[in-house]
């Protein structure tokens, strides 16, 4: 049996080799890729394209994210899930759960504006922001108006490095206002591997976040732990 | 001469609309079918019937604007269908529930409609609400599909305009045997999107309350005063508390599982998210829509998920 998590960006595929867990990665117009050879029978899908590939039976990405998180932190009391399209906010204790998928300035894609507006890849965002002297006030909760005054702050004298700490800072607020009270949060998803944004919402939030070793695949993993 | 069609913007009671001589026309429902997207708006509820009233693509003779107690969108879009020509009525519900202002606001309405000609019209009414509340009760035991009770409990504010067409549609539904599972209350206004309960039904929820279309069912009498008296319980135009006690008797006595709160964007019910998720101790989805059509999929995702919350409760 395998795990498959099709997101909007990114397809993961999770199964359990002599007891160890094993996974792949791909981009999701690759998808196919990752299950030449497996049965439909054998997949259990989720992510947002769950129904549009073969399975045995598929979840939504919230509910793979709960089975997922307990894997690594049973006692999780909220998840946040930072998607290439969309930041979920699960929170465990009470079933409840949060979705920002109308604004782009809490998801992925915004940081990925901004490693487009530097030319560098998105994975150089978190080492530059550990140069960072000082960290600019961006404040506009909108995508596309934090860009216009992160240019702003540019043309102030702020340097790059410094910069792009002031839009982790904008992007960690417009997130820890769906983040509910709690002192267990586990954040997952692939944006989760920048550090500097993780510096800044711990910042924010003024607590000790916890991160899987690979965030990414926790949604695949989580498929396969509900149906086995 | 043919009968005067009256526009209506909510719930306005119908036998006394009827009883004047006159066929009511709720111009809501042909909104979430409509697929129009209209420029200046808020609500798109009322930017879009302001809309079609305005450019004559809903012909009325005159319009009835429940605003008091209400909405105020309605209020000012109402306003602006006014001057566009259509001779318009503003009704208002007392917030406090005076049975004697309601009763002076029917009366107002009865004179803008013509005044009482057939007053047999309030009991044909009542005897037809009477099936509602069957037909309610049988979609809640799985006899009836939460799709087709919506259909039918939603047409009762303006019961499609015909009282003996509507009683034939009613007597022609056939009874169903659906398995009940995931037992959820809608609550709020009506979704915009006119596939809603076919999605959550196709999505193994069961929508055993619809709160709005139930206020349509519940309230009448034989004359104005009796009905200046029942209407006042109509819980929109009351007080919070006075509906969240409402509704916890109504949850309770239909064992939901869950409770969906539909918002629509810029109604201020929004408001009301976080009270109702305090008062009401039952898992609450709530989800927000826009403009008319199909139910999107990040509303799909939402009511897949609670469903899966629900199953694992
Ligand atoms: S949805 Fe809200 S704002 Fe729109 S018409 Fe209804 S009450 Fe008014």
């Amino acid at each position: 049996m395998i795990g498959l998590d099709v997101g909007s960006t990114a397809a993961k595929m999770v199964w359990i080799e002599s007891g160890g867990l094993k996974f792949r990665i791909t981009s999701t117009h690759n998808w196919k890729e990752l299950v030449e050879g497996i049965d439909g029978d054998e997949i259990i899908s989720t992510g947002y394209f769950r129904n549009s590939v073969p399975h045995r039976a598929s979840l939504t990405e919230l509910t793979a994210a709960i089975y997922g998180v307990r894997h690594y932190f049973p006692d999780a009391e909220v998840i946040v899930d930072i998607g290439g399209q969309d930041t979920k906010v699960i929170d465990v204790r009470n079933n409840n759960f949060i979705i920002n998928d109308k604004c782009s300035a809490g998801t992925g894609a915004f940081l990925e504006f901004v490693a487009n507006y530097f030319k560098i890849e998105l994975n150089e965002l978190g080492s530059m922001h550990a140069m960072a002297k000082r960290i600019p006030d961006i404040n506009n909760t909108c995508g596309v108006f934090a860009l216009s005054e992160m240019i702003s702050q540019l043309v102030g004298g702020y340097s790059k490095e410094e910069v792009i700490a002031g839009m982790h800072y904008a992007f960690a607020r417009r997130i820890s206002y769906m983040i509910p009270q709690a002192h267990k949060v586990v954040l997952i998803g692939g944006t989760v591997k920048n550090e500097g944004m993780v510096a800044a919402l711990m910042d924010v939030l003024n607590i000790d976040v916890l991160i899987p070793d690979e965030p990414q695949i926790i949604n695949a993993l989580g498929a396969l732990k509900y149906y086995s | 001469m043919p009968v005067k069609k009256i526009g209506i913007t909510a719930l306005v009671p119908p036998e006394l609309i009827f009883s004047c001589g006159v066929t009511p026309f709720d111009v809501n429902n042909v909104i979430p079918a409509s697929r129009k997207y209209p420029g200046n708006k808020l609500c798109a509820w009322t930017a879009i019937w302001k809309d079609m009233l305005v450019k004559k693509e809903i012909e009325v003779d005159s319009l009835v604007v429940v605003a008091g107690g209400d909405c105020h969108n309605a209020l000012v879009d109402g306003q602006k269908a006014a001057m566009s020509g259509i001779p318009t009525h503003f009704f208002f519900y007392p917030f406090d529930g005076d049975p004697e202002y309601l009763g002076s606001q029917l009366h107002r309405l009865s004179l803008f409609l013509g005044g009482i000609k057939s007053p047999e019209k309030f009991k044909e009414i009542g005897e037809l609400k009477k099936q509602g509340q069957l037909l309610d009760k049988k979609r809640c035991s799985g006899k009836l599909s939460s799709s087709e009770a919506f259909r039918i409990l939603i047409s009762f504010s303006d019961l499609a305009g015909d009282l003996a067409g509507f009683s034939m549609i009613i007597s022609d539904l056939q009874e169903k045997d659906i398995e009940v599972r995931n037992r959820v209350a809608l609550i709020g206004v009506p979704p915009i999107f006119h596939d809603f309960h076919e999605t959550a039904q196709s999505l193994d929820l069961q929508i055993v309350f619809d709160e709005l279309p139930y206020e349509f069912i519940r309230h009448g009498g034989s004359n104005i005063q009796e009905i200046a008296v029942n209407y006042c319980g109509y819980t929109f135009a009351r007080p919070l508390e006075f509906r969240i006690d409402f509704l916890k008797n109504e949850l309770k006595r239909r064992r939901v599982d869950g409770v969906i709160h539909y918002t629509q964007f810029a109604c201020h019910h929004m408001l009301e998210d976080e009270v109702l998720r305090e008062k009401l101790d039952y898992p609450m989805l709530t989800i927000q829509g826009d403009l008319p059509g199909n139910t999107p999929q990040q509303v799909k995702l939402r009511l897949e998920a609670f469903r899966e919350m629900l199953d694992r409760q």
